[in-house]
């Protein structure tokens, strides 16, 4: 058997998703990977004590171990570091409102992490032009028109458009809207963009 | 972009050193260059606030004169697209900007950390603000769920060697705005020595980004 | 840029190696024939054909990359590393006869990759597999970008199935190009479109559901 391979199986379960998708927080397999971590530290620690009273020839093995511990190290944080940014690209297609299935996939150190960054990128986008605000998570393509014609694919409800007007966002109805407007539904799904 | 927009007005940027004078077309061909040198290139170019802020309230100001405006004007919808373009260029800029900042957090930060005064900074207040919370946060869950968890001697990591750097070795396109003259161009092969080109006005050329960032920055090259 | 919201660190250039790449953890992960310098007292269970305590001085056995490098020294040796077959004169002579008829994705698929990281170990032939990577690099490309700018709505699999990490990486970045100019020039790069995340997402809950 080889060490490390608790911790390789965390990035490869990453690297099967890589479209980006966030699987669920394997809690189990980062407590084996901690729990060889301490195995391996505890024999280093066995194995310097020996070394200092003499025994130099327990030197290969100490680094051995050792190498282990940074590669364990290094898995773990690539893990956790890559489903933040899996968690990151969740707050720019969804919005600041997760979807209860995406949401249980996180642990409750990533939802506190996700509402931090939501915090930060509001405040940043309310600071821009000196106070006035700019939300930069619209605008994602150059405008071509105005007005879109859209079609609704699932019962959204009512929705109110810039001038007051309030439209019923039915499965399956047709609507002309102000592009700005829709971004956000489009890209959730609920809405599609139908070209002329 | 047309000038259509802004036939009504100018901005006068309220700048102690009174020579900046800019027509909305000049303001909106430096929010364009910006863009493109900040979409184009490996790293992070120095921040231009003060073209955001004229932007934005050049935007507000057109979007108040559009609500005065009756409706199905044509006239009116050419310049609600214009606003929409506009709109488009800045928030690609802002975003591009915002992503290498957290692709490069703690490299931004030491670059800002460890700049001399006077010099140039490279992230709006703004933005510094965003960056220093993204590091905050980011080190602080990496903590909590692993890395206080691990043995005593593994408990932090140094965020700038973890993370990476930009690569300024990659090829940008760009054309001259002003001449250059000897410009020193690193070997590609070990069979090739170091020489200089000179670069004429209007030119476009394939080239190495290390070699003329420092250009970018005084404006007189721009990525295309 | 700014279409797709996930960006993951990207692997390493050249013989460097990204810390959070998670290509370059799985790079570093293959394995290589090297043969023990020097005992490792109570680490004879890493070879499994032994059952005794130590791991003797002169065992042959196969280590992943990070572990080597992790040991290796050039003062004081405790392995002597020797290189994987395909970066053996072998099938160098093979790749520089004819690079395209080979199949990278089984010999790697981290060919170049691997190549490179080989280069941190100190070996007289070591000019050698730089060179042979290049040209074998160099002696692919041409076909590699062709079919990635000529080939739109094909089947292009058989031919990607055959190519390395890095060529595949090539390859895709070339396809979105092309579909980014064709969908341009019907006059669709201005369409609005649903979050590809969000779409994946809803088809595994779906998935669930039906299971």
């Amino acid at each position: 058997m080889m060490f490390c391979e608790k911790a390789v199986e965390l990035v490869r379960e990453l690297q099967r998703l890589s479209d980006g998708q966030l699987p669920a927080f394997n809690e189990d397999g980062l407590r084996q990977v901690l729990q060889e971590m301490e195995s391996l530290y505890d024999q280093n620690q066995a194995d310097v004590n020996e070394a200092k009273a003499g025994r130099s020839d327990f030197i290969p093995s100490i680094k051995l171990r050792h190498s282990c511990l940074l590669r364990n190290q290094r898995c773990v944080t690539a893990y956790l570091y890559d489903r933040l940014l899996r968690i990151r690209a969740l707050r720019w297609e969804y919005g600041s409102v997760l979807p209860a299935n995406v949401r249980f996939h996180m642990c409750a150190e990533e939802v506190e992490w996700f509402s931090q960054y939501k915090k930060s990128l509001a405040s940043f986008m309310r600071s821009i032009g000196g106070g006035e605000g700019l939300d930069i998570t619209q605008d994602m393509k150059p405008p071509k028109s105005l007005y879109i014609q859209v079609r609704c694919i699932k019962d959204h409800g009512e929705f109110e458009i810039d001038d007051g007007t309030i439209i019923l966002l039915k499965k399956n109805s047709q609507h002309f809207l102000p592009r700005w407007k829709c971004e956000h539904l489009i890209r959730q799904g609920v809405l599609e963009h139908v070209l002329s | 972009m047309s000038e259509a927009a802004f036939d009504d007005s100018e901005i006068n940027q309220e700048d102690d050193s009174q020579e900046d004078v800019m027509t909305p077309a000049e303001l909106i061909a430096k929010l364009e260059e910006a863009w493109l040198n900040e979409k184009f290139s490996p790293e992070l170019q120095e921040n231009k606030s003060e073209v955001v802020e004229c932007v934005m309230e050049q935007l507000t100001h057109m979007e108040s004169n559009l609500q005065r405006v009756k409706k199905g004007d044509t006239k009116a919808s050419i310049h609600r697209m214009e606003v929409d373009r506009i709109r488009f260029v800045l928030t690609s800029y802002l975003r591009s900007r915002l992503q290498k900042i957290e692709k490069f957090f703690p490299h931004v930060l030491e670059r800002e950390k460890s700049r001399a005064d006077g010099e140039p900074s490279l992230l709006s207040p703004e933005e510094f603000a965003f960056a220093k919370e993204y590091y905050d946060n980011t080190e602080a869950y990496l903590k909590a769920v692993a890395l206080k968890r691990m043995p005593p001697n593994l408990q932090s990591i140094d965020m700038l060697k973890a993370v990476p750097e930009p690569c300024l070795d990659s090829f940008v396109f760009l054309r001259v705005k002003e001449k250059q003259e000897n410009i020193l161009i690193e070997p590609e092969t070990d069979d090739q020595r170091e020489y200089v080109v000179d670069l004429e006005e209007g030119s476009q050329h394939l080239m190495r980004y290390r070699t003329i960032a420092p250009l970018i920055s005084n404006g007189a090259v721009k990525l295309i | 840029m700014d279409a797709q919201s996930y960006h993951p660190v990207s692997p390493g250039v050249g013989t460097e190696e990204n810390f959070l790449s998670l290509d370059d953890i799985l790079l570093s992960h293959q394995r290589h024939p090297v043969r023990t310098e020097c005992a490792f007292p109570r680490l004879g269970f890493l070879d499994r054909s032994s059952d005794s305590e130590d791991l003797p001085e002169g065992t042959k056995m196969e280590l992943p990359l990070w572990l080597s490098k992790g040991l290796y020294e050039r003062k004081r040796r405790v392995l002597s590393v020797e290189l994987p077959k395909v970066y053996k004169e072998g099938w160098r002579t093979v790749f520089t006869a004819d690079p395209n008829v080979v199949n990278l994705h089984k010999m790697g698929p981290y060919y170049y990759g691997l190549g490179s990281q080989m280069l941190h170990f100190d070996s007289p032939e070591n000019p050698d597999i730089a060179q042979t990577l290049l040209q074998t690099f160099i002696g692919r490309f041409r076909r590699v970008m062709d079919s990635s700018q000529n080939a739109y709505n094909e089947d292009t699999s058989t031919l990607v199935e055959r190519l390395d990490c890095l060529e595949k990486a090539l390859f895709r970045s070339g396809q979105s190009g092309l579909n980014g100019f064709q969908s341009w020039e019907k006059g669709r790069a201005s369409q609005l479109t649903a979050s590809s995340l969000v779409i994946n997402y809803r088809k595994r809950k779906m998935a669930d559901v039906q299971a």
